[in-house]
């Protein structure tokens, strides 16, 4: 069956092709969609691939079915019913209907993103020191090829031996290595500093920020992780929160959290400064503050505050400051037009504004394309 | 293999009669690789059987599937079995085979299928490899995406149908004296066929058709290797065919024959708990689900108490002449078989009815015509036009239409020409048409409008 397993890995590896294709031409649809959150593991993303399938004429959702199984008229008919399930009228078919699930790396989807979106590669700042060369030959050990021979270890080992062993003449100083003597030098392997990244994805919770609004911020959120992790070997995220108050909570709060209450913006930024300075000290990482809100602040004189927090204490230690804004029915939208006037032409703080699911990809490309 | 001689024996000894049956062993890494070929060792390059390969491994690996055996409808009948399976599955799933092979043989929907797939699954790599040497992986890809996105297009009837006429003409004179049915059959079967490769119809298109693909392989104006493959597309369908219409009554057959075979004496005493163990497992419904093994196993054991010859069913019928022979309003209550309805607002189906003749006719519907859709081609416009017209049979259940127009603008491609689908919504009716990549859905009155783009 040799030949047949070469071929089922000639089609796998095509169908794999296949469906790369199919996330590429459909990425930007992908960017808008929350499709892919969730999906997500260490090193791989499962990205759901219904358009693979081949179009066919099929029954839409008005089709019933046969079951079987107790209960009564009107109960809910129990396991997952589409089309070919319940009703063994697709039992031939039935495979048609799974909607299939690929891995792909997430270096490649990174990659992909940043070729639709033309990302440059990020320069990890003032670091140049750490691209330390891979090792030294600084170390021995017992085998090896001849050209690496350590002649002194060696010759040392083999006198050792022979002065332990009483073979050692001093009137004949002979010292003959054997196999057992011969020491060669090795790559001593020197760890090599790696540059290290967080983020802080800090959001608004307030009441204005609905379900949609979050939605927006967890999708710019998968792709910015996706995209810095493909920079940074270490990455580190942390989650805050904040209404009138900030907090660090863990992912799944950060994304389905809702508060009511006012807006202190300033208290998220203040405690991203603490855990710089706790935590995060600017000399081992880079940090990627987002902040994400409708716009929305409590007062001209929290947002003082915030606009000299970034300038007098954020800036100078982070890489970037991206600050997101999504419409909201209900905010303003005033929080990016005072960061905007306050910082007129200064680079490392981008500000994007969100309307909708389409703007994301523009707003990602603000975010990330500085290369910073 | 002394069990295999001794399932054969039981099997020859309770009636069941077969071609010669031929066992592999395969490791449990590979069955999934030999299933999504199709049981065939050779087939043309394509993604969707690594697609195919990929959703059996996921299967194995998240324990929803394990294929136990896997059987080749042929002459010598071709049998997977699976080296990792205890000696009892082992017995198990050779009785199963058994009664597979007697039902391909005997079975009349398997009649017409070519007993001697393998070599022409040799010939149509070779055909399609070759082509992809001349023109391009990419090329040759996308065009059999293309037929294979049409595969289902064919009368479901037809094989049969053709077989028919071909028998009786041979009747009439044809085969030569003495030789057996079987014989007879394949040598007429040859002579209609005329090889894969559809011949121009000289005396023109015989509409109305279900004969869709095939129709198109005849009639379009395509490139000589084009058509071919539409050509080799369509064989495969039909060979795959009756597998499709004869799903329960198949594994009903089977499984009524392992469980037969298996407790009238294959079976070691000790082996009894974990033959319990695999059978019910094999035979299990999940929630509201419908299983085709279960739900054949248990006709079969109900045609039995009602005093049916169960080695006719077996010849004569497929899953929904079986079903409207065999089921009764006593078997569909002992069976708790109900409708089940999906409302308009909402997800999840609930329990619709328990009425025997709804439960009944929704089953026969759900079965008719291979499960899919019946689209018929009506018509061809005269004139310059050459606009295809083509009718969904409607029966209460709605096309997807967002799809149903891109296999329209597939159809369009291909025969260059406008193509019309007539279909409905619940009771209103509408028309889709492609003409240019361009499509449109009207009602049958009213203004036509763009059909909103296919998410995906």
């Amino acid at each position: 069956m040799g030949g047949q397993i070469y071929r089922i890995d000639r089609d796998r590896a095509r169908f794999k092709e296949v469906v790369r294709g199919r996330i590429r031409e459909d990425l930007q649809r992908y960017l808008a969609s929350s499709e892919l959150i969730g999906k997500r593991g260490d090193r791989v993303v499962s990205v759901p691939v219904p358009s693979v399938e081949l179009p066919r004429f099929r029954f839409g959702s008005n089709e019933s079915g046969v079951g079987q199984g107790p209960g009564e008229v009107g109960d809910a008919a129990d396991g997952r019913h589409g089309e070919g399930d319940a009703g063994a009228g697709g039992a031939g078919e039935q495979e048609g209907t799974h909607i299939l699930e690929a891995e792909v790396e997430l270096e490649e989807l990174a990659s992909m993103l940043g070729d639709e979106l033309q990302l440059p590669n990020i320069l990890p700042r003032g670091r140049d020191e750490l691209d330390a060369s891979g090792g030294q030959w600084s170390g021995i050990r017992g085998q090896g090829p001849q050209s690496l021979r350590h002649f002194r270890r060696t010759f040392r080992r083999a006198l050792v031996r022979t002065i332990a062993s009483g073979e050692f003449d001093p009137e004949r100083p002979v010292v003959t290595p054997i196999r057992e003597d011969h020491l060669y030098r090795a790559l001593k392997p020197k760890p090599r500093p790696e540059s290290s990244a967080v983020i802080m994805h800090m959001m608004d919770v307030s009441g204005s920020m609905g379900r949609e609004q979050k939605d927006i911020v967890r999708i710019e959120a998968f792709w910015i992780d996706t995209w810095l992790r493909s920079q940074y070997r270490n990455l580190e995220v942390v989650y805050i929160v904040h209404d009138a108050a900030a907090k660090v909570v863990d992912k799944e709060t950060f994304f389905h959290l809702r508060e009511s209450g006012g807006t202190k913006i300033s208290s998220a930024y203040e405690l991203c400064l603490d855990l710089i300075k706790d935590r995060y000290p600017p000399e081992d990482f880079n940090i990627y503050p987002f902040h994400y809100s409708d716009g929305d602040n409590w007062s001209a004189r929290d947002t003082e505050r915030c606009v000299s927090l970034v300038r007098d204490e954020l800036l100078s230690r982070v890489n970037q400051f991206c600050y997101g804004q999504v419409k909201s029915a209900y905010g303003s939208g005033q929080f990016k037009k005072d960061l905007d006037t306050a910082f007129p032409g200064e680079d490392a703080l981008v500000t994007a504004g969100v309307d909708d699911r389409a703007g994301i990809p523009r707003a990602i490309k603000a975010f990330l394309g500085q290369g910073r | 293999m002394r069990e295999a001689r001794r399932a054969e024996d039981a099997a020859a000894a309770a009636g069941l009669s077969f071609f010669e049956v031929v066992f592999e062993m395969l490791d449990a890494a590979d069955v999934n690789a030999v299933a999504a070929y199709g049981g065939f060792p050779t087939r043309y390059p394509s993604w969707r059987f690594g697609m195919e390969y990929e959703r059996l491994s996921k299967g194995h690996e998240w324990g929803l599937s394990k294929i136990y055996e896997l059987v080749v409808n042929h002459d010598p009948t071709i049998a997977y079995l699976v080296r990792s399976n205890s000696l009892m599955e082992q017995k198990l799933v050779m009785a199963h085979v058994f009664g597979h092979a007697d039902f391909f043989r005997h079975n009349a929907w398997f009649a017409p299928t070519e007993r001697h797939m393998l070599d022409r699954f040799e010939e149509h790599t070779r055909r399609v490899q070759d082509y992809i040497e001349r023109y391009g992986q990419d090329r040759v890809e996308r065009f059999l995406d293309v037929a294979l996105s049409l595969e289902p297009l064919m009368d479901p009837h037809g094989p049969q149908r053709r077989f028919r006429t071909a028998q009786s003409r041979a009747q009439r004179g044809g085969a030569p004296a003495g030789a057996s049915q079987v014989e007879r059959s394949r040598a007429n079967l040859r002579l209609l066929m005329g090889g894969d490769n559809p011949a121009p119809d000289p005396a023109g298109p015989e509409l109305p058709t279900f004969d869709l693909l095939t129709f198109i392989a005849e009639h379009a104006e395509l490139e000589d290797w084009e058509r071919d493959v539409l050509g080799i597309v369509a064989a495969e369908a039909e060979y795959f065919l009756p597998q499709r219409l004869t799903k329960i009554i198949n594994e009903g057959w089977a499984s009524f024959w392992h469980s037969r075979l298996l407790t009238g004496g294959l079976l070691d005493p000790s082996e009894l708990v974990e033959f319990a163990d695999c059978h019910s497992s094999a035979t299990q419904a999940a929630p509201g689900q419908l299983n085709p093994y279960k739900l054949g196993i248990e006709l079969f054991r109900h045609a039995e108490r009602l005093g049916l010859d169960l080695f006719r069913l077996r010849a004569v019928h497929n899953d929904v002449s079986f079903v409207d022979e065999v089921m009764d309003e006593e078997f569909i209550e002992r069976s708790a078989l109900f409708v089940s309805e999906r409302p308009r607002s909402g997800d999840g189906s609930r329990i619709g009815t328990r009425d025997h003749v709804a439960v009944k006719q929704e089953l026969l519907r759900s079965l008719t015509w291979g499960g899919q859709p019946r689209i018929e081609l009506v018509d061809v416009s005269g004139g310059g036009s050459r606009e295809l017209v083509l009718r969904h049979h409607h029966d209460g259940r709605d096309l997807k239409l967002d799809e149903a127009a891109v296999v329209l603008e597939t159809i369009e491609r291909l025969w260059r020409a406008p193509v019309k689908l007539i279909t409905a919504e619940g009771d209103e009716e509408r028309r889709l048409t492609v003409n240019g990549g361009d499509v449109q859905v009207r009602g049958s009155e009213g203004p036509p409008s763009a059909l909103p783009s296919r998410a995906g």
